[in-house]
């Protein structure tokens, strides 16, 4: 009887999963000067049944969870807390035609700076901020294209991408993390199409400040005016 | 025929030039031969210098990171220096490796991992088998035939390398492998026509570097002269939803490619490195009657001689059968592979041909190598390279332009994008995709860019570093790196002209291409 009930309660969440469609998750994450984050997302709903609907969310601790628009009568709050990563919506009426589910939050720390212990040695230098963001989609329903916009502090700029997962398919064209502009400040984008149940994708983008140090600039002049005096015979007219 | 008879006091005999157990690979800086040369050596220094600050502190494009920028500022100071040559091009690598770590674009392992990888260890290998050619004179007497055969005139024995490429590049895909085998017989030939590591002339500048251009532009003749333009055939039928075909390939590939080297075995002996009628035959006292009375001297195959045969058709047949392999032996013998395995039957004790010692590793073109690819890496990695390739196209709006001129862009960035990778394989990755993406966004047929632009994979002539063939075949000291830049360019702007005339020509007739007037709707 325990059995029937459980595979009667799998195939009632199997036939919700199926019946839910989500064309699209984006996040857009603004850094502040401070380290904090804001963000919104807009989680574009083609299909669902009325009831709860769970969503995956690639952030541990999110704080001030509002729902900014969504169709009425639609509540939000956060899963359990032993799975925080996770949003529960409760749909009052069944969703047919797609409706866009926008919630905002806010992160209070989204950049590391990796602090050593005396005597350690040092994965960063001094001035690097490590932003790191992981996604794992641990819902049935398959999301169609996960994207996370990560905005950076106005003085801060990408050293480099240092992950980027998984990795390319043949048929997508790269890269999995792109830099550009986001109203006027540098951004990644992590995008990543086709996030089935357990499919998982994470980036790491280390950040230094904009401004770079002068020293390359006086070593570089120096050397080369260093050269230019003691190497002047090899152009020098040779005395017949 | 009258051989220009050189005067015995400056010239060497045929008997020195081709006493070649004795040369080694020095590792001698260069002389600068003019003024010219000698200001470029001066200013060449503070100016790479002043080109890797202007690139360091420029403000950075959105879409390239920190690392990116730095790679490209290195990278170009090592350019500079290089075709300047204020110092040996070895001790360039090693600045910019140094480098590399300290403006933290690559990582330690990633620069030293550069020295173990394939291409460095074939360069090595290869050097064992040549030094074995030349040690039991097979190269030698493989050369003086082909003088005696072809060489009455120097244009003649250019031209039977061209003819010797071309039958090689379909048989043996790897253009390294090509590159080695018939490296002895480039410098024996160069050093019968007075071209030697310490006096390089034109006839060497052009057998070399007209050789790297076989090697490389001939493997777009079919679409399995190299791995790289399968993975482009994969793109095209993945994304761009075109099968292409041997003979389609062929069809396009061949001419464009054949007609490009047959103009530049005219052109690099007639504009570039002119060699003047009296250098048209060998430059040694006696001429082609010494070279015949060497070539009898040398009289019938020695047992080392036919030892160096079997091993290297041993080598030779596992070049030539990689794809049967995994089928043979469960393993895929790859080119360096086969080359170890050639090496370990030359130095074997007794049984072999050579010992460690005699072997001539250029150690210090080791070095250069790997510091050029670990530069090349470096932008590969930071994607350096694809942020320049994306921000050349999505700064020219080409909606609503015809064809015809979309085309152009698209072949000459394609073509030029090879002096900014060192690998074939990434630009490819890199660059087709791009390429089709692009297509269907302005509504054209993506077959109709993305093949004409797979058949420039392969011309990778620009720089020494551009390539396998072009590292090995630079450590002959022949030529400098601005005159492979040169040689280069020049081939590369006539593949793009021939490329362009075909895409309104015999393209369109084929269905690849639309009308070069035509806009898409």
């Amino acid at each position: 009887m325990r059995s029937l009930r459980l595979g009667a309660a799998l195939l009632a969440a199997s036939a919700l999963a199926l019946a839910t469609e989500l064309p699209s998750y984006q996040v857009r994450l603004t850094a502040a000067r401070d380290g904090s984050g804001q963000a919104m997302a807009t989680v574009l709903v083609g299909h669902c049944p009325a009831g709860l609907l769970v969503l995956p969310l690639g952030f541990s601790a999110p704080e001030d969870l509002k729902l900014e628009e969504a169709p009425p009568g639609t509540r939000l709050e956060l899963g359990a807390r032993d799975t925080v990563s996770s949003l529960r919506f409760q749909l009052q009426a069944p969703i047919e035609a797609p409706v866009a589910l926008r919630f905002s939050f806010r992160v209070k720390q989204v950049l590391q700076a990796l602090k050593t212990a005396p005597g350690e040695k040092g994965a960063l230098p001094a001035g690097s901020r490590l932003f790191r963001h992981g996604f794992v989609n641990t819902q049935e329903t398959p999301i169609s294209l996960y994207r996370l916009e990560f905005q950076f502090p106005e003085d801060l700029i990408a050293q480099a991408v240092r992950e980027q997962l998984p990795k390319l398919e043949k048929q997508e064209t790269g890269p999995r993390v792109l830099l550009s502009a986001l109203e006027g400040r540098q951004a990644a984008t992590l995008t990543y199409a086709n996030v089935h149940q357990g499919d998982a994708t994470s980036m790491a983008v280390e950040l230094v400040p904009r401004q770079r140090s002068l020293v390359w600039l006086i070593a570089g002049v120096t050397l080369a005016g260093l050269y230019l005096f003691h190497f002047r015979d090899l152009v020098a007219k040779k005395a017949s | 025929m009258a051989a220009a008879v050189p005067t015995p006091s400056t010239q060497p005999s045929l008997r020195d030039l081709l006493d070649m157990e004795k040369m080694t690979l020095s590792s001698k800086t260069r002389e600068a031969q003019s003024s010219n040369e000698r200001w470029m050596r001066y200013l060449g220094f503070p100016g790479g210098i002043l080109l890797f600050l202007a690139i360091l502190y420029l403000p950075a494009g959105a879409g390239a990171s920190a690392s990116a920028q730095a790679g490209a500022a290195c990278f170009a100071l090592a350019l500079v220096w290089w075709v300047t040559e204020p110092f040996p091009t070895y001790v360039t690598s090693l600045v910019l490796m140094f480098l590399l770590l300290v403006t933290r674009t690559s990582n330690a392992k990633a620069i030293m991992d550069v020295l173990g990888m394939e291409v460095i260890w074939l360069n090595l290998l290869a050097f064992i088998l040549s030094s074995m050619l030349v040690k039991t004179r097979l190269a030698k007497r493989m050369a003086l035939w082909l003088v005696l055969r072809f060489g009455h005139k120097a244009s003649w024995a250019l031209l039977a390398f061209v003819v010797l490429q071309l039958v090689l590049a379909p048989l043996i895909p790897a253009t390294a492998a090509r590159c080695v085998m018939t490296l002895p017989l480039m410098i024996v030939v160069a050093t019968i026509y007075g071209s030697t590591e310490a006096t390089p002339n034109n006839f060497g500048k052009n057998m070399m570097l007209l050789n790297l251009g076989c090697i490389s532009v001939l493997s777009s003749v079919t679409m399995t002269g190299s791995s790289a333009n399968l993975i482009a055939v994969g793109l095209i039928q993945n994304m761009g939803g075109h099968r292409v075909y041997y003979m389609d390939w062929m069809m396009l590939g061949a001419p464009v490619a054949i007609v490009t080297m047959l103009l530049m075995w005219i052109l690099g002996q007639k504009l570039l490195f002119r060699i003047k009628p009296e250098e048209q035959v060998p430059q040694l006292e006696g001429g082609l009657g010494l070279v015949r009375e060497q070539y009898e001297s040398m009289g019938a195959l020695s047992f080392q001689e036919k030892k160096a045969i079997a091993i290297f058709g041993m080598v030779l047949f596992l070049w030539m059968t990689d794809i049967f392999h995994m089928r043979w032996f469960g393993v895929e013998i790859s080119a360096p592979f086969a080359a170890l395995l050639g090496a370990v039957v030359v130095l074997f004790p007794r049984w072999g041909i050579l010992s460690w010692a005699e072997a001539d590793i250029p150690w210090h073109l080791l070095i250069f190598s790997a510091g050029a690819y670990a530069g090349g890496l470096a932008l590969d990695d930071t994607g350096a390279a694809e942020w320049g390739v994306r921000m050349l196209f999505g700064g020219m709006n080409l909606r609503g332009v015809p064809f015809g001129f979309t085309y152009t862009v698209v072949i000459a960035v394609m073509m030029y994008s090879h002096l900014l990778t060192t690998s074939k394989t990434v630009r490819t990755l890199i660059m087709i995709p791009i390429i089709i993406t692009m297509a269907k966004a302005l509504g054209w047929n993506p077959v109709s860019l993305a093949l004409p632009a797979a058949l420039c994979i392969d011309w990778v002539v620009g720089l020494p570093i551009s390539g396998k063939p072009n590292v090995i075949l630079f450590s002959t000291n022949q030529f400098t790196v601005g005159d492979n830049f040169k040689h280069g360019m020049l081939t590369c702007t006539i593949g793009v002209i021939i490329l362009v005339l075909s895409g309104a020509t015999w393209f369109h007739w084929l269905g690849i291409t639309p009308a070069f007037w035509a806009v898409a709707p």
